[in-house]
């Protein structure tokens, strides 16, 4: 054979550099524009964000699906001294979202014609966006991380701001705001992580792979409050930006009032973040306390399916409608996600490309249909069917997608979703799969009330169909519907061997904890009768802020901060938490049904053929406490 | 005392710079209406003169002049510091006093001794030698303050500065002589050695550095000692409340850090949970009051508040790592604030008239290329990743954590989340709102874009490749 | 002990009489021609009677600066004067540069017309 030529090898070691910073130096390139040649910047920015998914082709090309681990890695130190690196890299869990991203964003590019005004900025914006989008989830390094998670705020702050709708500075300030104040709560525990880390195993290192490993292999262990704190402040950023329900109040602002092409990023790539963290963070680092959580977060995900779904169902406003279902969508995947169960977290996975194709697809659509009667009411329609064949067409197919219909793409995700949950709880699932139903009830009734009938709104008569441009954007998400629905091992093959491994991770943690837990609680209960914390309380709360201030390193954060690893000692107030948040959440968790765990979904025939022994060994060991 | 133990070296900058200042002045009546900004650029000159002899300064490390003079890592930083504020400064207030008609050489005089007093201060290892910098540097500014003559509003800030100035000097008089009084001595270092044995009266010593403290928490504005800060900030010509904002604020820092962690180590337990209230309700009630201002010299001026919280936050880590997280900021804070600060002073325009937020409407579409760099320096303020701000905050943070600060950290980055809303209502205004002025007639002179792009190339070099400056105050902060 | 302090007491006796001395004789063989203008406080001064919130020229703030100024290197002279022979040429040296900088300020002054009255 031919040895490789010199720069295919610059291009395979750096193509993640490559590909997340083309966008970027496109970016730049248009500052030096003419702002008059509105046309070819647009050309230009097309054809950067064309690049970038080209060169992510090749991400896809070259993946070795047999190895969980990173690949395509680059680590080039960035601050030496802080063990800070420039490190990425891409598993099977983040390959695809990167490829999403690169497909997505020319699409948006494409749908942005409406876009008359400072159009080199919006471009700018626009490239920069996807640059940290791509950059979240090719970051292996939890700084690096978190500078391309805050980085990435600023152009979509500014999409919606300047080109949004009417009350685009009220929801621009609300998404910035909201979403920072989980991810500052972020900063602090991936700094704590690292020392931490540090304290433990002698090397200061933002590297996740490194602190990964090491709590996977003992050599760093959390003691329960510390994790549980670190936990709910990843927890929190996380839950913000997905949005988890109680957290999702900016989500219905920020998509009414963005562009469409913010609208499309937003819904199809950055609420993904999110659930990236999930996956990536969560449940790795924090396995215990993952687990431990998973009835609540699952809960309040099916909480979040049904609001959302009720929600949609009497939005007046096509494009609300939509957001709302993203709330209702994003509930599966996190479902999928805390349900432990390999199908559950490959259909998670799965089910946010789905999203990210078929959401993006509908603010396509909705966008089409705005642009040409600048309202997005959907009593302002009826009938469109007569007039624009082709469009409704599109529509439907999406909204069969987005509704789950077998062959099409969110078929499969759904379904492995609630497989994975059936498998942990029956009734969860149930609910879930009562959120599918209503997603049925609201996109076909809006579908119905807006192409079927008779054309009566006189301003409708006169609509032109689908234009080229259109169709162009539309083509590739409708071929990307079918290719997933139908042959989706394609996808899911990539995933396994990372999934597994993840999943192998978090489940040795639980059954650890469960162990580590019991010796906890007995010793707490000795430590309670020594030394009643009552009575700690009692003589100092007579300076309360001077008490804080003195006996920082007393509380149990700071303690445990000190001490790096500390096992199970004396108790603080947060270790209670989790004491009583265990014995509700024990109780909840019925035990797993085996026989739902072998089955073999559809598309899953390339995965080895016996489940992982951890699985099956399930013995709801939290439970018989 | 003999010339032999004279070090012309180890003092090089500062004399620098009071030869410099005293020539602007004696040349000011003889020279013409016309060539008057030559003398900015003189004094311009001088702080870059006094820049190059950091270096001859940096190779006399040591004690000189009776242990008077302390040359150290520490204080070739700060050094480096102020005269990058002087410098900075004196770019930002040429066009500015050409626009005002005040075009008087004395000001770049005033400031080139201020940044002398400033220097002292860094430098000395005495607490008399401390007063006689903060003295020179506080009387420099009163005047500088009150530079707009004609201007109530300036007269006023002259006036509150100089009598809560003088407030803040007596207390630290006050604190000299008491901790003589309890341990015979002002040198730092010996007080440190008196601490260390037991006959010494500690409720003296406590006194004393409480005076001492609040005197210094005065002219670094921070809360609960912050309420001159706004008006004499709005009132002062904006070059000035630029330079006010950061410059003496600097260097009350560089004398709190030296003179506490230096003198007063040993009763760490006795300062430690003050800095900590301080830090923790100075970002609270800075960031909190600031989301109210519409005008945005107070808004700034709020923000310096809450700014000069999170270096308290660093001086509550009383560490090594904290003292470098706090010189990191400094220089940080002092780049990107004095770059918005020129912005203010440019879009003011004349009689420093337009000072609302919302006179920046539009300025986005209007004039592009401000909008952006303003929105630079706004983002790094605020702390977005990327900029000199965030690498800041960052190691404050990190500092802190480290110390097990953990609840001043949570205080730390939640108010900066509220930070965010002030501080990006300024580019609201700018992008987000229709022009009601075109902007036509603000002018962008040579000096003016220099400064600029000084502090934008430092903001952003600062926030991406953070390490080389970043070891450069680790080895500062190693004492 | 107490009498290294006689020369003082001394002193303080000669000044009290030599005050008192001439306060007398003038009293006693002095022409006495009162009239209103002769008979206040400061017979070319302000009036010392009425309200003290009065406007001055602020000429005299500058005056009163520059005295300071000019009284305060007096004030350093004098010591300087005593140790002279102790700190020899360096002290001479040191001694010149103070007065360089005062001069300095005087110039100054002087072209920026602070020691003109009328202008």
């Amino acid at each position: 054979m031919f040895s490789r030529p010199k720069h295919m090898e610059f291009v395979g070691s750096n193509i993640l550099t490559i590909v997340t910073f083309t966008p970027a130096a496109g970016a730049l390139l248009i500052l030096f524009y003419n702002r008059a040649h509105a046309r070819s910047i647009r050309t230009f920015a097309l054809i950067i964000t064309l690049l970038a998914f080209v060169f992510s082709l090749y991400l896809v090309a070259r993946f070795d699906s047999s190895n969980p681990d990173f690949q395509f890695g680059v680590r080039v130190p960035w601050m030496p001294s802080l063990g800070i690196d420039y490190s990425m890299g891409v598993d099977g869990i983040s390959l695809f979202l990167i490829l999403l991203t690169t497909l997505l964003t020319p699409l948006a590019i494409l749908a942005s014609s409406s876009i008359n005004d400072r159009l080199r900025e919006y471009f700018i914006f626009m490239l920069l966006l996807e640059s940290g989008m791509i950059g979240v989830f090719a970051s292996l390094d939890f700084f690096l991380f978190y500078v391309f998670w805050e980085v990435m705020l600023i152009p979509m702050y500014f999409l919606i701001g300047v080109w949004g709708g009417e009350r685009r500075i009220y929801a621009a300030m609300k998404f910035v705001l909201y979403t920072m104040i989980g991810s500052v709560l972020m900063l602090v525990a991936i700094i704590a992580l690292y020392f931490i880390h540090g304290n433990a195993t002698g090397t200061f290192t933002f590297s996740y792979p490194q602190i990964q490993s090491a709590l996977a292999s003992g050599r760093l262990v959390l003691s329960p409050a510390i994790e549980l704190w670190l936990f709910v402040a990843f927890f929190l950023a996380f839950a913000i930006k997905v949005p988890l329900f109680p957290f999702h109040t900016w989500l219905p602002d920020a998509h009414v009032e963005a562009p469409t092409a913010g609208s499309v990023l937003l819904a199809g790539v950055l609420l993904k973040m999110g659930t990236y963290g999930l996956v990536r963070f969560s449940l790795p680092l924090f396995p215990h306390i993952s687990h431990l959580f998973a009835p609540l977060i699952s809960m309040l995900a099916v909480v979040g399916i049904i609001y959302g779904a009720l929600v949609a169902m009497v939005q007046p406003d096509m494009k609300k409608l939509v957001a709302y279902s993203s709330v209702s969508h994003l509930g599966f995947i996190v479902l999928g996600i805390f349900s432990f169960t390999i199908q559950g977290l490959e259909g998670a996975i799965y089910q946010m490309l789905n999203h990210g194709i078929s959401t993006g697809a509908l603010f396509l659509l909705v966008g089409v249909i705005y642009d040409r009667r600048h309202t997005r009411l959907i009593e302002e329609f009826g009938g469109l069917a007569n007039r624009m064949p082709v469009y409704a067409t599109f529509f439907l197919i999406v909204t069969l997608s987005s509704i789950g219909l077998p062959g099409l793409n969110g078929f499969v995700g759904e379904f492995l979703v609630l497989l994975g949950t059936f498998g942990v709880n029956h009734i969860r699932a149930a609910v879930a799969a009562l959120g599918v139903i209503l997603s049925a009830v609201y996109m076909l009734w809006m579908y119905q009330r807006v192409m079927w009938g008779r054309v009566e709104n006189d301003r409708n008569a006169s609509l032109a169909d689908l234009a080229g441009r259109e169709r162009a954007m539309l083509v590739p998400i409708l071929i990307m519907i079918f290719w997933m629905g139908m042959y989706s091992s394609y996808f899911l093959r990539p995933m396994d061997a990372s999934v597994m491994k993840l999943l192998n991770q978090t489940q040795a943690g639980r059954v650890e904890y469960a162990r580590d837990l019991n010796t906890f609680l007995s010793a707490q209960r000795r430590a309670r009768s020594a030394s009643p914390i009552g009575r700690s309380l009692k003589t100092r709360s007579a300076s309360p802020i001077g008490r804080s201030l003195k006996t920082r390193s007393a509380s149990p954060i700071g303690r445990s901060l000190k001490s790096g690893c500390a096992g199970s000692q004396q108790a603080g107030g947060a270790d209670e938490v989790v004491r009583s948040a265990l014995h509700v959440f024990a109780e909840l968790t019925t035990p797993a049904l085996q026989p739902f765990l072998r089955l073999r979904p559809i598309g899953l025939a390339l995965r080895p053929a016996v489940a992982p022994p951890l699985l099956c060994e399930e013995g709801n060991v939290l439970a018989s406490k | 005392m003999n010339l032999a133990t004279i070090n012309i070296a180890a003092i090089l900058p500062t004399l620098v710079l009071s030869v410099v200042g005293i020539v602007v002045m004696v040349a000011e009546p003889f020279v013409g209406e016309q060539k008057k900004s030559n003398l900015g650029w003189l004094a311009f000159a001088g702080t870059l003169a006094a820049m190059l002899s950091l270096v001859p300064m940096a190779n006399n490390r040591g004690q000189w002049y009776s242990n008077l003079w302390i040359v150290d890592d520490y204080d070739v930083f700060l050094d480096f510091i102020f005269l990058l504020i002087a410098a900075i400064t004196i770019l930002t207030s040429m066009d500015f006093l050409r626009r005002e008609e005040l075009n008087h050489p004395e000001f770049y005089s005033l400031l080139l001794f201020a940044t002398a007093g400033m220097l002292m201060m860094a430098a000395s290892n005495e607490l008399v030698m401390v007063f006689l910098g903060l003295e020179i540097l506080s009387i420099a500014t009163y005047v500088m303050a009150g530079f707009r003559r004609a201007d109530l509003k300036s007269n006023e800030s002259a006036l509150k500065y100089f009598l809560l100035g003088s407030f803040s000097s007596a207390f630290f008089l006050y604190g000299i002589a008491l901790i003589f009084g309890a341990t015979g001595s002002t040198n730092l270092l010996a007080i440190a050695d008196a601490l260390r044995s037991s006959k010494i009266q500690i409720s003296l010593v406590s006194l004393s550095a409480a005076l001492i403290l609040i005197a210094l928490c005065f002219k670094v504005a921070v809360a609960p000692f912050h309420v001159w800060t706004p008006d004499v900030y709005e009132g002062a010509p904006t070059p000035v409340t630029g330079f006010m904002s950061v410059g003496p604020k600097a260097a009350g820092f560089a004398v709190l850090f030296r003179v506490f962690l230096t003198a007063f180590p040993s009763i760490e337990d006795r300062w430690g949970s003050a800095i900590w209230m301080v830090a923790a309700l100075t970002m609270i009630l800075g960031n909190v009051i600031a989301v109210v201002q519409p005008n945005i010299k107070r808004m700034l001026a709020y923000s310096s508040i809450a700014h000069a919280g999170y270096v308290a936050v660093a001086f509550a880590a009383t560490s090594d790592r904290g003292v470098s997280a706090a010189l990191f900021y400094l220089l940080a804070y002092s780049l990107m604030n004095l770059g918005a600060f020129a912005m203010v002073t440019i879009i003011s325009r004349k009689e420093d008239k337009l000072v609302n937020v919302t006179d920046y409407a539009g300025l986005g579409s209007k004039r592009p290329g401000l909008a952006a760099v303003l929105s630079l320096f706004m983002l790094s303020l605020a702390g977005v990743p990327g900029t000199a701000g965030f690498a800041g905050k960052f190691f404050i943070f990190r500092a802190a954590l480290e110390s097990r600060l953990v609840w001043l950290a949570i205080i730390g980055v939640v108010t900066t989340v509220i930070s965010f809303y002030y501080y990006l209502s300024v580019i609201v205004q700018m992008y987000m709102r229709e022009p009601h002025d075109e902007f036509s007639d603000v002018r962008l002179c040579g000096s003016l874009k220099f400064a600029l792009v000084i502090s934008a190339a430092g903001t952003l070099y600062l926030g991406l490749l953070p390490t080389r400056v970043l070891d450069w105050t680790t080895t500062a902060a190693l004492r | 002990m107490l009498e290294t302090w006689v020369p003082v007491l001394i002193f303080f006796i000669l000044v009290a009489g030599f005050g008192t001395v001439s306060l007398v004789l003038s009293y006693a063989f002095g022409p006495k021609k009162p009239d209103a203008r002769k008979l206040s406080p400061y017979e070319c001064g302000m009036r010392p009677i009425g309200s003290a919130r009065e406007r001055f020229s602020v000429k005299f703030y500058l005056v009163a600066m520059l005295f300071l100024l000019f009284d305060i290197e007096a004030v350093f002279l004098f010591p300087w004067a005593v140790v002279y022979r102790d700190l020899k040429l360096f002290g001479f040296f040191e001694m010149l540069l103070f007065i360089v900088v005062i001069l300095a300020g005087y110039i100054y002054a002087w072209k920026k017309g602070a020691l003109e009255w009328e202008r």
